[in-house]
């Protein structure tokens, strides 16, 4: 077992004060268990300080560090050193920002821009359906539950909208899709016909190609494309 | 320089929440449901709300479903008095206990995904401290969301707040806060995206931009809590309140300070240090691994203190280890899964077969910005500052008082924040007051000073500096002279801040520059826990000091720091509110001060 590793980073940079982007090579010594994240730090520490990432909680539950590694859209803050190493067969990765959004600096991207197709889904109860217990909680058999939970673990990475071939043009993308079709399982939600309305229209589930490239690279394992494809086929409850 | 700085726009709502996680945005959802229409601003330092530090909480909410035969809200206001060391404020505890399950309703009707019993009932379960008839037996009080509570929580009051149409500003963060006379009328505000600095009149201003973690060198925090609205907040020459109380939970998994919860313990992992002794059963024979949080944190301390600790090369972080590998498939894969999960994931070991690195991690900020039970903010032990109001971490009403129970903090985000919207609401139709002439002075000076320094210090150096020292002279174990050395050494840091410029001149986006402005907040934050621990000449909850190991009554008061001047502080006390003991109602002689042991 090796105990750290010298790594190439080839860092696509941007600097939007005089917008120019190019490639930055770093060279750096980086422990086995460091996360890309730490390396990023180690760089800002010991190389340069004004290279640009985004991070929050760094440990795979925010969704706020994804970048694309070696092609890979994937979340710097659960990929290791060693693990890195071992999967792309190199000490050489590529590091770019994910293409769902525009760039505002190096590896930062607006997810405000990003974050446009979630609002669009409308991520809440649009109308609420009667509730037989007034003033309680409503009953959800976790049967009923089962269908749609998987899907409430997406923390919107947007790692899935990065690989997915078609979601730069037109499609609401998947983790949208999935955003959607969770309210449209959950026995809450009154407003289904307007939300299949929106998943059936220009913007819905018809420009996936059912690549499956979401599905594949996904941090937190969710099986996003069996999500779209339940709305493909009509079959919800 | 600052003359090139200028405020890009001034603009006009009603209410400014600064800080979007789950307190700020509960808040934004009532208002919005008792006055729609209302136009509120929601400020963020992450690149969304869904990012806050609100959805990383695992375990879950506590709150008494008053269709429990056996449950009653007495038993977890007493167990919230017992677990702060008689410390919270008693109006507080009975207003967040006796709210707590609207506000579960409240969540589950707008669309949390609540994990349910085969009636579709919430479930429930048991964490430490929370006990029925005041210690007897564990309460089953906890409703959660699978291991991510936080994250249903953000989700829905983030879809509700979208919903009512807050206007949120991403990526920005607060540099000022605008004051009139005793009142409160906006802020300044840096845009990082465009680079902009903005003027933002309110009627409310709503301070909930969470902890301050930060300043320990292994904590569970997000790597945006560095202590923002606290250091705003000292600025504008208002005090923090118990910044000493800091609460350390004993295993962290090292590096990336996540926590191995207390599950480990319970099921039958041994703590080892590097001789592979399993060293607790010289701390507490009898309780061994069981032993409460505090003592458990204070044992590895030790042990590393005393040489018996083990270095990762990798994180360059002292730790012991945690014995996973006797116990059986069973309870790896039915009991511990997520956090096995979590060795594999960021440690790349395998707890069947190796031992796993943990260490004590900071948790939880109890002290903050002072409030009474309505979440205003205040300027002195007895009057509030108008306009100003502040809830979640960085508030302290206080629920917690020196040592916070599981589960009670996403319980004291979502009720202060409502707690704060019903307030807020009361104050709509006023006019809003004149923002000051000399608005943006003060950051445009600050940020100014940032691009006109030298650079020959590092700021990412003095920070890392900075948090190891935190951790090792104000973390889970002080003494006077250690708090001492730390008081030196962060002026010492502050003074080498002087050296250390932005190479990155540009405002956009700028990284170096919100990292540069952090390290000032986190130095400021640090200065009053050190100096407050050092003042508190006892050992209560979270704060622990080997030279006075004992509680003692003439501290039974909070501690309001003021600090305008760096290093100069101002302290004045508090008193805690006891109002369930002076009442003389039912039980009222289990809130005297009574000792906190288990």
């Amino acid at each position: 077992m090796k105990e750290s590793y010298s790594l190439t980073l080839d860092v696509k940079r941007y600097d939007p004060d005089t917008r120019i982007s190019w490639m930055q090579t770093y060279r750096i010594e980086a422990g086995r268990i460091l996360r890309f994240t730490d390396v990023l730090r180690k760089i800002n520490k010991e190389l340069d300080p004004t290279l640009a990432w985004n991070s929050s909680c760094e440990h795979a539950q925010c969704g706020s560090c994804s970048v694309v590694i070696n092609g890979r859209p994937m979340l710097a803050c659960e990929l290791l050193v060693e693990n890195a190493v071992a999967h792309f067969g190199t000490t050489t990765f590529t590091i770019e920002p994910i293409t769902v959004a525009p760039v505002l600096r190096d590896l930062m991207v607006d997810l405000e821009k990003a974050y446009d197709r979630v609002h669009r889904i409308r991520p809440f109860i649009i109308r609420p359906a009667q509730n037989p217990n007034q003033g309680q909680e409503y009953r959800i058999s976790p049967r009923v539950m089962e269908g749609y939970l998987e899907a409430t673990r997406c923390i919107n990475c947007f790692c899935c909208a990065t690989a997915c071939i078609s979601s730069h043009k037109g499609f609401l993308g998947p983790n949208a899709v999935m955003a959607s079709l969770v309210r449209i399982m959950d026995p809450r939600e009154d407003a289904t016909a307007d939300r299949l309305k929106q998943l059936y229209s220009e913007e819905g589930v018809y420009r996936c190609h059912s690549s499956m490239a979401c599905s594949h690279v996904c941090p937190k394992e969710i099986d996003v494309a069996h999500f779209v494809a339940l709305v493909k086929e009509g079959d919800f409850r | 320089m600052q003359k090139m700085f200028k405020l890009a726009s001034k603009i006009q709502c009603d209410v400014l929440i600064i800080g979007a996680g789950g307190a700020g945005l509960r808040c934004a959802a009532h208002i919005l449901e008792k006055r729609p229409g209302t136009r509120i601003i929601a400020v963020t330092k992450v690149a969304h709300p869904q990012k806050s530090h609100t959805s990383t909480a695992q375990g879950g909410l506590a709150a008494v479903d008053p269709k429990d035969a056996v449950d009653q809200p007495i038993y977890h206001m007493f167990d919230t008095w017992k677990g702060s060391d008689c410390m919270a404020d008693q109006d507080v505890v009975r207003k967040i206990v006796d709210a707590a399950w609207e506000e579960i309703v409240w969540l589950e009707n707008k669309g949390m995904h609540f994990t349910r019993d085969e009636e579709g009932r919430l479930s429930k379960r048991t964490f430490g401290g929370h006990t029925v008839r005041f210690g007897e037996a564990s309460a089953f009080r906890a409703v959660f969301e699978a291991d991510r509570t936080g994250k249903g929580i953000m989700d829905n009051v983030w879809g509700e707040a979208l919903k009512g149409g807050v206007t949120f500003l991403d990526q920005t963060i607060l540099t000022e806060l605008l004051l009139q006379g005793d009142r409160c009328v906006g802020a300044v505000l840096f845009m990082e995206k465009p680079g902009d600095f903005m003027a933002v009149s309110a009627k409310a201003t709503v301070l909930s931009t969470g902890g301050c973690g930060q300043v320990f060198r292994v904590t569970t925090n997000c790597r945006q809590n560095t202590g923002d609205a606290h250091a705003v907040v000292l600025q504008a020459g208002l005090p923090l309140m118990d910044m000493e109380a800091v609460q350390f939970h004993p295993t962290g998994i090292v590096g990336p300070g996540i926590l191995a919860s207390e599950t480990l313990r319970s099921v039958g992992g041994i703590l080892r240090n590097k001789d592979l002794e399993p060293f607790m059963a010289r701390y507490a024979p009898k309780m061994k691994e069981l032993a409460p949080r505090d003592l458990v944190a204070r044992a590895i301390e030790t042990e590393i203190r005393e040489g018996r600790g083990i270095l990762n090369p990798d994180h360059n972080i002292e730790h012991v280890w945690i014995d996973l590998r006797h116990l059986s498939d069973y309870v790896h894969e039915v009991q511990i899964p997520e956090v096995s999960g979590f060795f594999k994931q960021f440690m790349n070991l395998n707890p069947r077969t190796q031992l796993c690195p943990v260490r004590p991690s900071n948790h939880y900020q109890m002290g903050g910005i002072p409030t009474n039970s309505f979440g205003e903010v205040q300027r002195s032990p007895d009057t509030i500052v108008s306009g100003l109001y502040a809830a979640g971490e960085c508030g302290c009403a206080s629920f917690h008082g020196f040592n916070r129970l599981g589960t009670n903090s996403i319980l004291e985000l979502i009720t202060m924040g409502r707690f704060v919207g019903e307030r807020v609401v009361l104050h709509l139709d006023e006019a809003p007051g004149a923002l000051p002439a000399d608005a943006g002075e003060r950051t445009f000076s600050q940020f100014g000073g940032y691009l006109e320094l030298k650079q020959k210090e590092n700021v990412e150096q003095i920070r890392e500096e900075m948090r190891r020292m935190m951790t090792e002279q104000v973390g889970v174990f002080r003494t006077e002279e250690g708090l001492k050395t730390a008081i030196q050494a962060l002026s010492a840091a502050k003074d080498r801040l002087r050296e250390a410029g932005l190479r990155c001149k540009d405002l956009r986006m700028n990284q170096e520059l919100v990292q540069r402005w952090e390290l000032d907040n986190l130095l400021s934050v640090s200065m009053v826990i050190a100096q407050g621990a050092l003042r508190r000449r006892e050992s209560r909850g979270g704060h622990a000091r080997s030279d006075f190991p004992q509680r003692r009554d003439q501290f039974n008061a909070h501690t309001l720091a003021y600090m305008v001047e760096f290093g100069k502080i101002r302290f004045e006390n508090r008193p805690v509110n006891m109002s369930i003991f002076e009442t003389k109602g039912d039980h009222f002689d289990k809130f005297g001060l009574i000792e906190r042991k288990y």
